[in-house]
């Protein structure tokens, strides 16, 4: 038969050639090879119905002039599997769901626990405190105290509470809580009651402290200047010191006394003229109190003016919100809103030395802060800032070398000090309602690297941002924040 | 029922007004006997015309015959010329009344002759006011001289068609003669036609079983609003008279050359041999106005294999669709396309899910996603995950069965495209991964839906992949297949498909699903071979095979062969009352809601409610068949809105007092009858139920909120579907079901509706209602199906979607821009004069969209359409006659 012009088709447009129909269907897809580069063996010619193949008789099949085939086929490699499997949440164990989510779990409600749920959960803001549990031998001895029962038992929970997603249940780390301090085990007729969140915070830290929990490992490069390495973690990252200046108002001649007090927790005054938590530290700071004079050889007012000479890496900032009403018989609550900064300069409440010391790396680091502002306006002006990014980043790497040397030496051998001054707001532990007996609390803590925080109401967890942590200032019936937990900025 | 009560109102009216002149005239009587002062009540001429009248009853008395005559020339007179209103009646008549029985008495005396018909003439109409139970008016009627009925007025004429039908009724019973009121009615017939009473004429035509008569009366003022009338008649009538009015209708368009209106009737008769006739027909007129039908008949996907014509074929064959698809997409601004998170907008969620933050991958997720992506992009040959270069990677995100409905998403995305198409899904069918593999040949068959091509590639590719041994190819080229050629009653798929059916040693999975796609291919046709077969193998499988969930697709492969074919499925029926296993009450109950679907038959809307009735122990009996009872209430109701809304309010009540399965179709029903339409109240019903306890129930009217929004981009419903997904965004199987709506929500970004009735809600697409179907028959288990490995089933809908649009062509078949006004569709039957045919229009140029009962009118007069429906594709010719005025 002679030669027949046809049509195929193939991605969407029209080939035309001659056919002979003598000839094997080969031949037609070595033809078709020539025009489209598809490889025969991966075409696929159809016509009315049928595929082609090798054994086909074209003059079977009726072609005609103008006839039009269609062929499948793609040119070039086939698509591969891509090398990594994907893993799938369904597929995934608890344990490696909580790895990957990074979305913590909560802990489930005792009834009325509240209150020690959402201090675990800001207590567990600081990593180098679960670092330091880990590294806690457990009860050594079998006449361990409350103390350090009650560590491990920390230390339990807190490993558990890393490896899943669901809520865990605190029951062991309660019951051992209430028979170290009776007082959490206060019951009335519905069971259990409500516990003020403030004096389960301080209870836990002073056990830890009893346990003498270690310091966690650094960097061997640092540990190897001779640095105090002994203390415990609550000494070294949790506790700072007061240098403390006592000046009797009565006897003016009176040499003022100079004392060294270690708190573990600085206090926020609430009054009326208090609108920001640094006016209420200050307040805590300059008290007056009666105490007897040597001099006068009576009691006598004294002002004592209180400075911090250390600033400890974690620093816990109470709201003295809760007040005795003697008359109700409740801690009764002031709802004053009193604002909290998310980034805390410390400095104002130093002692000179310690702010001389403070000094350079604070300016510093405020500058680079100005710095990277600017940058990242331009680079909302500038369209591409592709090389921008790649000189910062080298920046970067400069500038934490600079930092470290401003460091000064005697705070960066201790170990756990704040160097800068400067701190970030990484846990928030709220109150709602009237009374420190009553109402419920939660906890709210910073993720790590971001400007999401996390809310633990319980075994109830999830995501919200920052605007919500700024809204817990108070004012209202709105969860009001009681405890501050404050992280020294990282320098790099 | 609407139309019915319009129907009825005037009569019904006319009664009361009768019964209320009867009482006056009985009081009026009352105080004639007591107080005997009527002379003070009446003015003077009334006592004069009473006087008058009265002395002509006297002569007519007398036996003087040559004063009869002009007597009753002059009482006519009287009464003709009398004038009455829609309160009284004329006064003659009301004098003449107390001397009705002695007329008749005189009457009854007189001698055959002229006079005595002329008094007949006076006493049928005399008859009105008096006695209705007699049928005095038609009696002295028929005696009379039989001049033109009209000439006593307009009230006549119907008192007298009302008691036509009441004898004619009374004449049947006993087996009597009927001509002469046949006689009598084809006088008065054109007499109503000429009034602007064209309910009337048929309404007696339909009475005297004699509406073949019709056409002949019927000219070219009337012939429109006759056949609207007849037409929207049809869901309320019994058969036959149904398919009858219709084949008048049809009839009557055809004398007056109105070849598209006529194509849509034959359409809707499901007569092959009369479509095919008309389109010739056409053909001898118009070239233009052939392609016009032959743009109908592609959008019923109707084949007319005889068809020599390259053009014409291709229209048929709807290759036209995917390149006016993208123009109107272009025009649009929608081209670009969209990913999953554009949909979802997941920012505006109260709750930031845990699942959602950070790079973990959950396939089910994943798996929404790629449904989102296949439904929101499909038809448009782009999309940001699974078309481009590096779509593998998609489909790999995906976990086993996840990868087939992936790699099938090519072929949604492909819709219509065959060209394009296959050249995407080639290079997966040599994937090593049999599920990439499996769901390449789904796509072949998705990318073919609605769609021909001269070379069948569907048919060519699939059909060597049934028999390969892996049962997951296998299932894929059959549901291929069956997408492939639904509603083409092609004869080697049969072959091709049979013998699956028929081996009984083949597991109920790749059975059931031959069986669906044999319905889904020869959806309607009665097929009798194929009937047999299933019922065959239904007698001859094990009971355990026969319980298995698949079993519901084998029977609905059954009901499908009946869709809409009422009672041409009574021989399987009974044949199914022989299975006692309870897949035989099953499928007679999927079989009979076929048969019926879009009828508005109310027997048989009541018949399925019964079925429900029962408060089956789920333990000891099978209690399925009540779930496509409930959906059968939708699917026979959805034709017709009166019935739509009565069985809106039975779902109400199946709701509060069914057991759990009826409860969880209901919400699968609502989704049925209001499919691409987001009726507020249905809506709200469908968010109160997305909230139920029962799982089951939360999962399927989450889904029927998709069906309700398909492809509508309903604001409210959207805001809904984001709600839902922040209230379950912890319980994976409903947050998928959210995702899967909020896809079906936005299908085809808005442009596509999965409502099978289109052209003015006339034409039911038989394969769209199949497609539906058997998603929907997938969601009564929604455990093994949707949120099982079968996910695919909702690939199922694929077979109703089609654009949304109007699109205005050219002589030369481009498109051309011309502005009409699209508004809400107002329901015009029976109303006098020119009604306006929409109402709050907005003013567009085409394309255009139309929403569901939205109409289309052009808005200017330079262009003439050929086809009387604006919607999908329709030819504009110039208007000749404007263009020469401009001239």
């Amino acid at each position: 038969m002679p030669l027949v012009k046809v049509n195929v088709k193939w991605n969407g447009a029209d080939h035309e050639l001659e056919v002979d129909t003598d000839e094997s269907v080969e031949l037609l897809k070595t033809q078709l090879f020539t025009m489209t580069n598809v490889q025969p063996d991966r075409q696929k010619i159809l016509f009315k119905g049928k595929t082609l193949t090798e054994n086909t008789d074209l003059n079977t099949v009726n072609i005609k002039e103008g006839s039009k085939f269609m062929m499948m086929g793609t040119v070039g490699e086939l698509p591969k599997e891509p090398e990594n499997k994907t893993l799938f949440v369904e597929d995934m164990s608890d344990k490696q769901l909580a790895e990957t989510l990074k979305l913590p779990s909560g802990l489930r409600n005792l009834g009325n626990t509240c209150y020690m749920n959402s201090t675990l959960q800001c207590l567990r803001a600081m990593p180098e405190l679960q670092e330091s549990l880990n590294s806690f031998a457990s009860g050594s001895s079998s006449s361990a105290g409350a103390a350090d029962t009650l560590t491990t038992s920390l230390r339990d929970l807190y490993r558990n509470l890393n490896q899943t997603t669901e809520g865990a249940t605190p029951l062991n780390f309660l019951q051992i809580l209430r028979s170290a301090f009776p007082q959490f085990a206060q019951r009335n007729a519905n069971g259990f009651m409500q516990q003020d969140a403030e004096e389960c915070w301080t209870q836990i830290v002073f056990s830890l402290n009893q346990a003498n929990i270690p310091i966690p490992n650094r960097d061997s490069s640092l540990s190897s200047d001779g640095e105090i390495t002994s203390g415990s973690f609550i000494d070294r990252y949790m506790t700072g010191e007061f240098t403390s200046t006592l000046k009797c108002e009565e006897a003016p001649e009176e040499e003022a006394t100079v004392i060294k007090e270690k708190f573990t927790k600085l206090n926020c005054h609430i009054s009326v003229t208090i609108n920001y938590m640094q006016n209420g530290i200050m307040e805590a700071l300059d008290e007056r109190i009666e105490k007897n004079s040597p001099t006068l050889g009576r009691m006598a007012i004294y002002n004592k003016t209180s400075r911090i000479s250390r600033l400890p890496s974690y620093l816990t900032v109470q709201f003295v919100r809760f007040f005795w009403k003697a008359d109700r018989n409740v801690k009764s609550k002031i709802l004053r809103k009193v604002k909290f900064p998310m980034e805390f300069d410390a400095s104002d409440f130093c002692t000179d030395e310690l702010k001389n010391k403070i000094l350079p790396l604070k300016n510093r680091l405020r500058e680079l802060e100005k710095e990277r502002e600017s940058a990242k306006k331009r680079a909302k002006l500038a369209i591409d800032n592709t090389d921008q990014d790649l000189t910062d980043s080298k920046n970067d790497e400069t500038t934490v070398e600079e930092l470290k040397k401003l460091i000064d030496p005697d705070l960066n051998k201790d170990i756990g000090a704040n160097v800068s001054g400067l701190y970030d707001l990484c846990a928030v532990l709220t109150h709602i309602g009237r009374s420190a007996d009553s109402g419920h609390y939660i906890g709210w803590v910073r993720k790590e690297n971001s400007d999401d925080w996390i809310q633990y109401d319980d075994d109830k967890v999830k995501t919200v941002s920052q605007e919500d942590i700024q809204k817990l200032d108070g004012g209202g019936d709105w969860h009001t924040a009681y405890i501050l937990l404050y992280r020294s900025k990282k320098i790099a | 029922m609407a139309r019915d009560t319009v129907k009825n109102v005037p009569p019904a009216e006319e009664t009361s007004n009768k019964d209320k002149q009867k009482a006056k005239e009985e009081n009026e009587a009352k105080t004639d006997g007591e107080k005997k002062d009527e002379f003070e009540e009446l003015s003077e001429e009334d006592l004069q015309l009473k006087n008058e009248l009265e002395m002509l009853v006297e002569r007519l008395k007398e036996g003087d015959v040559n004063l009869h005559r002009p007597a009753l020339e002059s009482l006519r007179t009287l009464i003709r010329t009398s004038t009455s209103s829609m309160t009284s009646v004329p006064k003659p008549l009301k004098f003449l009344r107390p001397h009705y029985v002695t007329v008749t008495d005189v009457y009854e005396n007189w001698l055959p002759g002229d006079n005595k018909l002329f008094l007949a003439d006076i006493l049928s109409v005399l008859a009105m006011t008096y006695d209705e139970g007699k049928r005095d008016s038609l009696k002295y009627r028929l005696q009379g001289s039989r001049e033109d009925p009209g000439s006593w007025g307009h009230e006549y004429v119907r008192h007298l068609s009302t008691e036509i039908g009441q004898e004619y009724v009374y004449r049947t019973e006993k087996e009597l003669s009927t001509d002469d009121l046949m006689a009598l009615a084809l006088e008065i017939v054109p007499f109503f036609l000429k009034h602007n009473a064209e309910a009337d004429a048929v309404d007696l035509l339909l009475e005297l079983e004699a509406i073949d008569q019709l056409p002949q009366y019927v000219d070219k003022d009337t012939y429109a609003r006759v056949c609207l009338y007849m037409v929207s008649c049809v869901n309320l009538l019994v058969p036959p008279d149904d398919i009858l009015f219709l084949r008048t209708a049809h009839q009557i368009y055809r004398q007056h050359d109105k070849y598209t209106e006529a194509v849509s009737l034959a359409i809707r008769l499901g007569d092959h041999d009369l479509i095919k006739e008309d389109f010739e027909a056409a053909g001898h007129i118009d070239a233009l106005l052939q392609k016009q039908i032959a743009f109908q008949l592609g959008r019923q996907q109707i084949d007319i294999p005889e068809i020599e014509d390259e053009k014409l074929k291709e229209i048929l064959s709807n290759s036209h669709l995917t390149k006016h698809f993208i123009a109107l997409a272009k025009e649009l601004d929608v081209l670009e396309p969209k990913t999953p998170e554009d949909i979802y907008k997941s920012h505006l969620e109260n709750i930031r899910s845990g699942f959602t933050s950070g790079n973990v991958d959950s396939a089910r997720q994943n798996l929404a996603s790629t449904f989102v992506n296949a439904f929101v992009n499909a038809g448009f040959t782009n999309d940001k995950l699974i078309s481009i270069e590096d779509g593998t990677t998609w489909i790999y995100k995906n976990k086993d069965n996840g990868m087939l409905s992936a790699a099938a998403s090519i072929g949604m995305i492909m819709l219509w495209d065959v060209d394009l198409g296959l050249s995407h899904v080639d290079k997966y069918l040599y994937s090593p991964e049999d599920h990439i593999q499996a769901g390449a040949l789904l796509a072949i068959g998705l990318i073919n839906t609605g769609v021909r091509n001269e070379n069948d590639p569907a048919f060519a590719l699939l059909s060597e992949h049934i028999e390969k041994p892996k049962a997951m190819m296998r299932i894929s080229a059959i549901v291929g297949l069956g997408m492939a050629y639904s509603g083409s009653h092609r004869e080697d798929v049969l072959e091709l498909l049979s013998p699956f059916i028929s081996d009984t040693t083949l597991s109920m999975e790749i059975a059931s699903l031959a069986a669906l796609s044999l319905g889904l291919v020869f959806v309607g046709s009665c097929h009798g071979d194929i009937s047999s077969t299933i019922l065959q193998t239904m007698m001859e499988r094990d009971e355990s095979q026969l319980k298995e969930s698949w079993g519901r697709f084998m029977g609905l492969g059954l009901a499908l062969l009946y869709l809409g074919k009422q009672d041409a499925a009574e021989a399987t029926l009974e044949t199914l009352k022989v299975i006692e296993h309870p897949i035989g009450k099953q499928v007679r109950v999927l079989v009979e809601i076929c048969s019926y679907a879009g009828t508005g038959n109310v027997l048989k809307v009541q018949g399925m409610l019964h079925v429900c009735n029962d408060h089956l122990d789920k333990e000891k009996e099978d209690d399925l068949h009540q779930a496509f009872a409930v959906l059968g209430v939708a699917l026979i109701a959805m034709g017709e809105d009166i019935g739509a809304e009565m069985a809106l309010r039975s779902f109400n009540h199946l709701m509060h007092y069914g057991e759990p399965v009826i409860r969880r179709a209901v919400p699968l029903a609502l989704g049925l009858l209001c499919a691409s339409n987001p009726l507020l109240n249905v809506l709200e019903t469908l968010s109160k139920y997305s909230h139920d306890n029962d799982a089951d129930v939360a999962i399927n009217a989450i889904f029927a909120m998709g069906l309700v929004g398909a492809g509508t981009n309903n604001a409210r419903l959207a805001q809904m579907l984001r709600q839902l997904a922040s209230y379950y965004h912890k319980e994976p199987n409903c947050l998928f079901m959210v995702r899967i709506s909020q896809g079906l929500l936005h299908m085809g970004k808005g442009t596509i509706s999965i409502n099978p009735y289109h052209s003015d809600r006339q034409l039911m697409s038989p394969v769209g209602i199949a497609g539906l179907l058997a998603t929907l028959v997938a969601f009564t288990d929604t455990k093994t199906f949707i949120l099982g490995r079968y996910h695919w089933f909702l690939y199922y809908l694929v077979t109703a979607m089609y654009p949304r649009f109007l699109i205005t062509l050219d002589e030369n078949l481009n498109s051309l821009p011309v502005t009409v006004r699209v508004g809400q569709a107002v329901d015009v039957v029976g109303q006098a004069g020119r009604p306006k045919t929409i109402t709050g229009f907005q003013t567009h140029s085409t394309p255009v969209l139309l929403a569901h009962s939205e109409r289309a009118e052009l808005a200017t007069e330079e262009y003439i359409s050929l086809s009387h429906v604006l919607e999908g594709f329709v030819l504009k010719n110039q208007n000749n006659f404007i263009n020469h005025c401009k001239f």
